[in-house]
């Protein structure tokens, strides 16, 4: 049927429309592949003054290392420079933020969701405007404190104003998926014979799982693309990959150096893909639906 | 055995009056029914009972203990609610083991007394699907399914067939009033459907803006109606209320006039008579009014003449035929009326 519908619209607008399609797809995707194509070749290609093709065709690569394609920028990164255990304290951010933002979002977000007092509201704005703060401002905040009490530069520190940071925005929106359940289920789960704890337990959470998870990812990803607080908090030898791959780029003594940043910067995004592609249906039934109708 | 007593209990948000002042004993095994508009706190009221609203003021006993302070679990009754409040990620089975399962009843019991529940609402065929597949009337029995399993005290019921349409709800109360006869419980059910109240109840209870109209069996209320507004909220249609005056026994107004009345009543007054109790009068009628419309019901025929300033309708048999506009004698016996002081609303009794 949208077959006999293209064919009745004037074959202008088609050119347009279908233009229109493969420029966006260009404008979003071709930075990425090209970073990613990139990454194989040796900085005289990738960077080359003399011919971007040069990048395409590799001619410095094959200069240097014989052959078109080499992995010596990863090399270096993972190996030489350590960008392993950027990776590995990403992991330990990534986890734990989300873990404690989850664990404090739904039950802060269940009892506001069903409190029905004023303060409730009240507790959400607050949380609007914290939501609203650069990340930067908390930061600067925090340095002297840390220094003082010495806990400056290490992972749990940053965990903490992490969440600190993303807990206003779990709040409000697992709080919004919350007063998408229907309160009655609350309620006949309560005459039927639980506590409150059990009913949220055993009734609302198996229901609210696409909210649950919709959040997580967006907490996930704020921890894991944090650079604001991550840079500033984080000694040297506790970076997580982000700030790591600024530290790439930002020491351009060294050769090759650049082209670790990019490898570095394929390796962190590759899991994203990987992980958008496997929950992309509860992503997705989680943004359009809310949770579950009565 | 569980009689619930509801002693001066009163419900307020800040300034408003949910519930106010509400004092009733159900006795064991009755079936009573709470009936009024929206918003006359019947709803408020049940809710208190099952311990989902905090009681302002007042006592809830409910047999022998007293369970204002007690959470909805520790009460031993179970609910029916409007939206059926059905656990969407569990099948109709688990869904009606549920309160089993978190009441650690022991499991062995569990199968047993699923099937005996859902075969009781003749759900035996859907145990396996999720509540999403089902229809509004399945739907409304699994709720009940899971009401009746864990054989509670007391059922309360929320408007439970107001999802439904016309035809399911019939047999769906049908098939309520059946359960109450076979399990014996005493049961509260809240609805503003004063047919459901009639057909349903031992004794109903009418109220409006939070406050007890009248309680009795529904022959009383419908007989003997406390206040005109029991008597324009039950029958259908509502009871005709005429403002006039009465002197001697004699009520009088604009195209009305009917002797015979008791003399306890004198001055302004609002008469009440059912449309069915009205006849077409032979000759000397106690209303001569132009008709304002006819409308054939199939069983009967409905007038509507203005009287006082009021429509009242006048049910005559079936055959009856006239045009808009002719004259109509009624016949209204005076042993019909019902006679409420004009100020306050109530009834003034013969």
């Amino acid at each position: 049927m949208s077959e006999a519908m293209a064919h009745k619209r004037p074959t202008l607008l088609n050119a347009f429309i279908y233009g229109f399609i493969v420029l966006w797809l260009v404008l979003a995707a071709v930075p990425f592949l090209w970073t990613v194509w990139g990454s194989f070749k040796v900085e005289a290609d990738f960077f080359s003054r003399e011919s971007w093709w040069n990048a395409i065709f590799g001619t410095a690569t094959i200069r240097e290392t014989g052959a078109a394609f080499t992995g010596d920028g990863y090399y270096g990164a993972w190996i030489t420079r350590d960008f392993w255990k950027a990776a590995f304290n990403t992991i330990i951010v990534t986890i734990c933020v989300t873990s404690i933002s989850l664990t404090l979002g739904t039950l802060g977000g269940y009892a506001l969701a069903r409190s029905g007092k004023n303060y409730a509201f009240w507790i959400l704005i607050a949380a609007l405007v914290f939501r609203a703060m650069p990340h930067i401002t908390l930061v600067s905040g925090y340095l002297l404190p840390f220094f003082q009490l010495n806990i400056w530069g290490v992972l749990p520190t940053s965990i903490i104003v992490l969440v600190a940071i993303n807990q206003p925005f779990t709040l409000w929106m697992l709080h919004s998926f919350f007063l998408s359940i229907p309160k009655d289920l609350d309620e006949s789960a309560m005459v039927d014979g639980c506590t409150r704890f059990q009913a949220f337990r055993l009734v609302i959470m198996p229901v609210m799982w696409p909210g649950v998870v919709t959040t997580g990812l967006f907490s996930f990803l704020l921890g894991y693309n944090d650079f604001a607080v991550t840079a500033m908090l984080l000694s040297a030898d506790n970076q997580t990959m982000v700030p790591k791959i600024s530290s790439f780029l930002g020491s351009i003594q060294e050769t090759g150096n650049v082209m670790f940043a990019v490898a570095a910067v394929v390796s962190a995004t590759v899991p994203l893909f990987i992980l958008v592609l496997f929950f992309q249906r509860q992503i997705v039934s989680g943004l359009t639906a809310g949770a579950v109708k009565g | 055995m569980a009689q619930i007593r509801l002693k001066n209990v009163s419900k307020r948000w800040n300034k408003f009056i949910g519930v106010d002042n509400f004092n009733l004993d159900i006795a064991d095994q009755e079936f009573l029914v709470l009936l009024g508009p929206s918003g006359c706190g019947k709803t408020t009221t049940m809710r208190m009972i099952a311990g989902l609203e905090d009681i302002t003021e007042g006592e809830i006993w409910i047999g022998d203990r007293m369970v204002n302070k007690l959470e909805p679990k520790d009460r031993d009754i179970s609910m029916v609610f409007q939206s059926y409040g059905l656990y969407p990620n569990m099948t109709v089975y688990e869904n009606i083991r549920f309160p089993l399962k978190v009441r650690k009843v022991p499991k062995e019991q569990h199968h047993e007394r699923v099937m005996a529940a859902s075969k009781m609402v003749e759900l035996d065929d859907f145990l396996e699907r999720r509540p999403a597949a089902l229809s509004g009337g399945q739907r409304q029995r699994v709720a009940l399914a899971r009401a009746i399993v864990r054989e509670p005290n007391a059922f309360l019921m929320d408007e439970p067939l107001s999802n439904l349409d016309a035809k399911l709800r019939v047999s769906t109360r049908a098939q309520i009033k059946n359960l109450h006869h076979t399990l014996k419980r005493t049961t509260v059910y809240v609805t503003h459907d004063q047919i459901e109240a009639m057909t349903l109840a031992d004794r109903v209870v009418v109220m409006n803006k939070g406050v007890v109209q009248q309680v009795g069996t529904p022959m009383e209320i419908y007989d003997r109606p406390a206040n005109t507004f029991v008597a324009s909220f039950i029958g259908s249609p509502a009871m005709n209320l005429v403002s006039g005056s009465i002197e001697n026994g004699v009520f009088s107004s604009d195209g009305i006039r009917i002797e015979g009345l008791p003399h306890r009543a004198s001055g302004a007054v609002t008469l009440g008579f059912r449309a069915e109790d009205a006849t077409l009068a032979e000759a000397n009628g106690q209303i001569e009014a132009p008709i304002y419309t006819v409308e054939l019901l199939g069983e009967a025929t409905m007038l509507s003449m203005r009287v006082a300033g009021e429509l009242v309708s006048i049910k005559v048999g079936k055959d009856y035929r006239a045009e808009i506009g002719e004259l109509a004698r009624i016949a209204i016996p005076a042993s019909a009326c019902h006679i409420f002081d004009q100020s306050t609303g109530a009834r003034i009794e013969a």
